[in-house]
């Protein structure tokens, strides 16, 4: 039996978390599962709980604008419904959210519980790399700022200290005319991902002015490089369409994913490759 | 242990239980409301749905500690007023339960759907159900049941 | 459907159910109630050389083998009884029970229940088919790993062979898979008045009371099973209740207090019985002008550690191997294999599904091999009314395939899309003609089970009904009632109808085998008659009916000869796909149904069979993966094990026709299994069509397919 905490703020949250090092339950959709037990019995937590779902301070979702860029800045305790419901919510972020699980369970799991737990088939963290989220942390007296490639560190490890809580989510709303999030997953609703990919490009000029392009669950993290990314800046989308197979090649050595038994390695490769195929294709023909 | 108040179907209650304990059993072994199930206990058959401030949720993922001074209503809570007769008589017209084990939460999650949107297609209803699962009538018949519910409750949601 | 008794009514059991009323038995509230749990074999093959145990505080118990009483036996009785209540000396599989754990609270069980650590010896475990025909590591049963064994042979198959033109081979495999009832597995059993009696999600009460009474050692009176509410069994509770109720009966007996033992989800996706993997080989002799001459069939399946009904699930494997086709010439081999797998046992089919899945490819296969339109081929060669049977005797059913034929045709489209989709890049259909026996194989009903049931006329104008099988969601409160009201002339609210307890209900069978309607409905309609006949007697009268066998259905058991079952329930299905040339994944665009069942008891209930069996048949031939590793499932939540959601498959379209068998209620003939049969194959060969590539093994996973065209 471990303590637990119900803090009636943010500030009060965040010296608990000082003092305590309790580990923050949002939605507990992530902790109240891994940690079941026998019906009728507690979860086996093996450090102190500190509930934040219902802090509401962190319950919200805002454009913020500053000079010509807007951010849309998501609330540390925002459930996924609210993220799928904002009319801000960038598209690929929006269908990301919308392929975890079902109403139920979207309704009362938070975003950031879905960025922390840092599962390398966590589907809204696809769709948050190819987006440059910022994620915000905080400890009493303290804040930073940390992008999400720099947040996760590997399969269910963040940055995040013990006496620091994720606050908000920031994510540039950049423009974006190309757009692809597809989840493959084990069945057509209420699955878990085998692969997910997500793109986004935009054109200036006829020339790739902005791309991101990333992929879940093929590696300990999602997978995203900005090195091949750069090779396909400034490209017209006839370029494109005569590079694919070299893109292709590129990426397949980036891409190097594992079988388990929800797929297997080749699979999941194949699929990753076949739907980037897909993507630069619909991307040659948007210039 | 702590005491913890929250309102429950309506009327305020107070459990002393540790704030851990999952809702799905503070339910059922407190309170004694066996119309909410455990299928999984993991958040994926939906046989443990309950409404949490109006909204659909699983309680066997809830921690007691997370519904202070939320308002849960269970099966119970529903199945005497005037929305959850309607819906208790759409599925047994459309021929929706057969072992009856998801029926109470696929009740819940009707309530919810119909809650936002009152005349759903077809497929709205199946993805407003997707996280309710049914291994006995293949989902057809449960839909039908939706969709009588509707039907029949155009002034009621 | 034009049967009077085919007008739907509300179900009986619907709005207690809908509502949270129905209370199934985690709902039950126990005075002084324990809760046990089961010490597990972590090994899949080993000696186990020592259990060390901590210290048990008062009121806890460790209850194994040696809790027997002297009178009782280590066994479970089910058709045979080498299945071991507790594991002694050595476990067989990953899971095998050794011990309960039991006690007040939970928190201390399970505590307890991790301070023990069991030192084993391992052995060499087989797993795989080839393992088990080699004998690796030593029998598991017997000297040669083999449950059963039989031969089934009609006309002259070699010689056949020798006169054909050309012959087409395929191999055919079917995996795992689990029930997933939605209400798991549960028994709480108690001493109340010096009497055990059992409270159970169960399809067979008087199975359990045998068993228990068996290991007991105690006279079956002396044991009360009181079947509760059911949340779903599909056949997952048929025998599987038994290997609960055992060692809980041992514990009760030792300690004369309630126990549960109610299995959570990972428990019960990891230890509890799956369907028979199987692995069929086809072999085919044709004639030049492409007809079927002669037809080679070898059946195995998996029945890991212990034989429960394994034979009997292989005998209806083969006795369906020729599905519904007249095949002059042909044998059949089947084989039930033992491994240190968990034992596998009864699911909806029980054995005709996998049989069938292999006919239905092959016979597409080898349509394709020709390149002849598949339903062309299938129908040329449908077994017809008085046609030979693999147990030579013959059809005795109205076949009406070609009725059949032409109404899903009509409703589906299907010739058109076939030709449609030939060269269609991502499009495909399918098609599948089952037939499934109704009631136990053979003489079962004559010689084993012998079905009674009882009827009462009540006060107030009821009348009780007094049967043995069981309503688990498939509708029977409402359809048996139905029956009986029918022929009294009374409301269905008239008739009452309890959950069965084995005090009170005399036996009439199992709930198992397509027989509850077609069987038991029928001794129902009988009994009812008699009972009419008696009524103005007054409140207390009685009328029991005992099962006569049909003196025109003859069968011999020991060479499997004669008429395997009196009628048979006979289907189509249809089902269109796309598939995704990016993902391989396969978008169900549409399912079709017809179905003979004699007449339909009530068709809204068969209109839920029908989608009910046909979604529970797509998730095993598509998503519901369930696999080994080391001897364990590798699936163990239902985040892993993925069956079907609502938004998996379409609507299913369903229709049925009329066809009354004159010996059951009605004219109703067995329908929930046969609902489970047409989907598999239908699916395999639409994806098929769709990709181009021959299947042959079941799920039909996108890697698979990726795999496929690869190749
Ligand atoms: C049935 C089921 C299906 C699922 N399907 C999917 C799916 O398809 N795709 C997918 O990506 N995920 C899926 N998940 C995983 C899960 O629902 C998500 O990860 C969810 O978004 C987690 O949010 P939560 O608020 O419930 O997290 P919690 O369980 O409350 O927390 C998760 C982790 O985040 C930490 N945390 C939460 N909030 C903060 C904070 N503010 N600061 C610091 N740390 C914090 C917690 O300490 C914990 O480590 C599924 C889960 C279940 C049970
Ligand atoms: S019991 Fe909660 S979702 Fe299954
Ligand atoms: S009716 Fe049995 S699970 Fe839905």
């Amino acid at each position: 039996m471990v303590d637990s905490y119900r803090p009636k703020d943010l500030k009060e949250a965040l010296s608990i978390r000082a003092e305590h090092g309790a580990m923050p339950l949002a939605g507990g959709t992530d902790l109240m599962v891994r940690y079941q037990s026998w019906t009728g019995t507690l979860p086996l937590f093996k450090n102190s709980i500190m509930f934040i779902g219902h802090l509401k301070e962190m319950k919200y979702i805002k454009k913020e604008a500053k000079d010509k860029t807007s951010t849309l800045v998501i609330g540390g305790t925002a459930t996924l419904t609210s993220v799928a419901n904002h009319p801000e919510t960038p598209v690929v972020l929006k269908e990301a959210v919308l392929s975890i699980a079902a109403p139920a369970l979207r309704n009362n799991a938070t975003l950031t519980g879905n960025i922390c737990n840092a599962s390398p088939a966590g589907d809204s963290i696809c769709a948050l790399y190819a987006l440059d989220a910022v994620i915000v942390i905080e400890k009493t007296g303290s804040r930073r700022e940390v992008p999400i490639t720099e947040f996760i560190t590997g399969p269910g490890r963040t940055v995040l200290a013990e006496s620091e809580l994720v606050t908000a989510i920031k994510v540039p709303l950049k423009a974006s005319s190309v757009n692809n999030f597809t989840k493959v997953g084990t069945r057509k609703a209420n699955a878990l991902s085998k692969l997910s990919f997500t793109g986004v490009a935009d054109y200036k000029n006829g020339r790739v002015d902005s791309i991101a392009l990333t992929f879940g669950a093929v590696g300990p993290t999602v997978v995203r490089s900005v090195e091949l990314e750069k090779k396909l800046k400034g490209l017209s989308g006839s370029e494109i369409e005569t590079k694919i197979s070299a893109i292709l090649e590129d990426y397949s050595t980036v891409i190097v994913p594992i079988d388990d038994q929800r797929s297997s390695a080749v699979y999941r490769k194949k699929v990753a490759l076949n739907l980037l195929e897909k993507y630069l294709r619909e991307l040659s023909r948007h210039e | 242990m702590k005491e913890i108040k929250f309102i429950l179907n309506g009327k305020e209650v107070s459990v002393e239980a540790d704030p851990l304990k999952r809702l799905l059993d503070v339910l059922r072994e407190d309170k004694r409301m066996t119309g909410v199930k455990e299928g999984c206990g993991e958040g994926e058959c939906g046989a443990c749905s309950v409404l949490m401030n109006g909204v659909l949720v699983n309680s066997c993922m809830i921690p007691l500690g997370a519904v202070e001074e939320a308002e849960i209503v269970t099966p119970e809570g529903i199945r005497e007023t005037e929305k959850g007769k309607l819906i208790i008589d759409a599925f047994g017209d459309a021929g929706a339960v057969q072992c009856g084990f998801c029926t109470p939460g696929m009740m819940m999650a009707t309530e919810a759907l119909l809650t936002i949107n009152k005349t759903p297609e077809e497929e709205e209803i199946r993805e407003a159900l997707s996280g309710n699962l049914c291994r006995c009538t293949g989902y057809d018949l449960i839909v039908k049941g939706v969709q009588i519910a509707s039907e029949r409750g155009k002034d009621l949601w | 459907m034009g049967a009077k008794i085919s007008i739907p009514v509300r179900r009986i059991d619907a709005k207690e159910k809908a509502g949270g009323w129905a209370k199934y038995i985690g709902d039950y509230e126990f005075d002084n109630l324990q809760h046990g749990r089961f010490l597990r074999s972590e090994r899949a093959r080993a000696k186990i050389i020592e259990i060390k145990k901590p210290v048990f505080p008062e009121g806890y118990y460790y209850v194994d083998a040696s809790d027997i009483p002297s009178s009782g036996k280590n066994n479970i009785q089910m058709i045979k009884d080498d299945w071991r209540v507790f594991a002694v000396d050595e476990v067989r599989y990953i899971g095998e029970t050794i011990a309960i754990i039991l006690g007040p609270d939970k928190q201390k069980v399970l505590d307890l229940l991790n301070e023990i650590e069991i030192i084993y010896e391992d052995l060499i475990p087989a797993f795989t088919f080839d393992d088990a025909l080699a004998c690796k590591g030593g029998a598991v049963h017997g000297t040669d790993n083999i449950f059963a064994e039989y031969l089934l042979n009609v006309g002259n198959t070699d010689n056949a062979f020798k006169n054909a033109d050309k012959i087409i081979e395929g191999k055919y495999e079917t995996g795992f898979q689990e029930h997933l009832y939605m209400e798991t597995q549960g028994l709480v059993g108690t001493w109340e008045d010096g009497k055990i009696t059992m409270y159970a999600s169960a399809q067979c009460p008087f199975y359990i009371r045998k068993s228990v009474a068996g290991t007991l050692g105690v006279p079956l009176g002396d044991i009360r099973v009181r079947q509760v509410t059911t949340g779903g069994a599909f056949g997952g509770k048929e025998h599987f209740p038994d290997v609960i109720a055992t060692p809980l009966a041992v514990a009760v007996n030792k300690i004369k207090k309630p126990i549960s033992m109610i299995y959570d989800r990972i428990e019960d996706i990891s230890f509890t019985c799956k369907r028979h993997p199987s692995k069929i080989t086809i072999k085919t002799g044709l004639d030049k002008d492409n007809n079927i001459i002669a037809m080679e069939i070898d059946t195995l399946v998996n029945g890991g550690a212990y034989e429960s009904s394994t034979p009997i699930v292989l005998q209806r494997a083969i006795l369906h191997g020729l599905g519904v086709y007249n095949i002059p010439n042909a044998r059949i081999l089947g084989r039930a294999v033992a491994t240190n797998t968990f034992p596998s046992d009864a699911y909806r089919g029980f054995g005709a599904p996998q049989g069938l899945f292999a006919i239905e490819m092959h016979m597409s296969h080898i349509a394709d091999e020709l390149g002849l339109d598949t339903s062309d081929f299938k129908r040329k060669h449908f077994i017809k009314t008085n046609d030979i049977t693999i147990t030579n005797s013959k059809m005795h059913d109205d076949v009406k395939l070609e009725e059949m034929f032409a109404k899903i045709d009509e409703m589906s489209d299907y010739s058109s899309k076939v030709k449609k989709y030939a060269n269609d890049p991502v499009k495909g259909i399918g098609i599948a003609f089952v037939n499934h026996g109704g009631g136990f194989t053979g003489n079962g009903e004559q010689v084993v089970i012998q079905g009674v049931v009882k009827m009462k006329r009540l006060d107030d104008g009821k009348a009780g009904l007094y049967v043995s099988v069981v309503e688990m969601g498939q509708g029977l409160q409402t359809t048996m009632r139905k029956i009986a009201a029918g022929e009294l002339g009374l409301s269905i609210e008239d008739v009452v109808y309890d959950n069965p307890d084995t005090d009170i209900v005399p036996d009439s069978g199992p709930t198992c085998a397509s027989r509850s309607i077609m069987v038991v409905g029928f001794l129902v309609q009988e009994c009812a008659k008699k009972l009419k006949a008696k009524w103005e007697e007054g409140v207390g009268t009685e009328a029991t009916h005992q099962y006569v066998h049909p003196e025109e259905f003859v069968w011999e058991q020991e060479t499997l000869q004669g008429d395997a079952y009196p009628a048979y329930g006979w289907g189509i299905n249809v089902v269109e796909v796309e598939y995704d040339p990016v993902t391989f994944e396969v978008k169900t665009e549409g399912v079709w149904a017809v179905w003979d069942v004699g007449v339909a008891i009530d068709e809204t209930i068969m209109q839920g069979q029908s989608s009910g069996g046909i979604i529970q048949a797509l998730g095993y031939a598509s998503i519901e993966k369930c696999e080994l590793k080391n001897g364990a499932f590798m699936q163990h939540t239902m985040a892993d094990y993925t069956i079907p959601t609502s938004l998996d498959f379409p609507k299913v379209e369903t229709v049925f026709i009329d066809n009354p068998y004159k010996y059951g209620p009605s004219g109703a003939k067995g329908a929930g299994e046969l609902v489970f049969d047409a989907a598999p194959p239908a699916y395999a060969e639409a994806v098929q069509n769709a990709i181009g590539k021959r299947i042959y093994d079941i799920p039909v996973t996108p890697e698979m397919i990726m795999e496929a065209l690869n190749k």
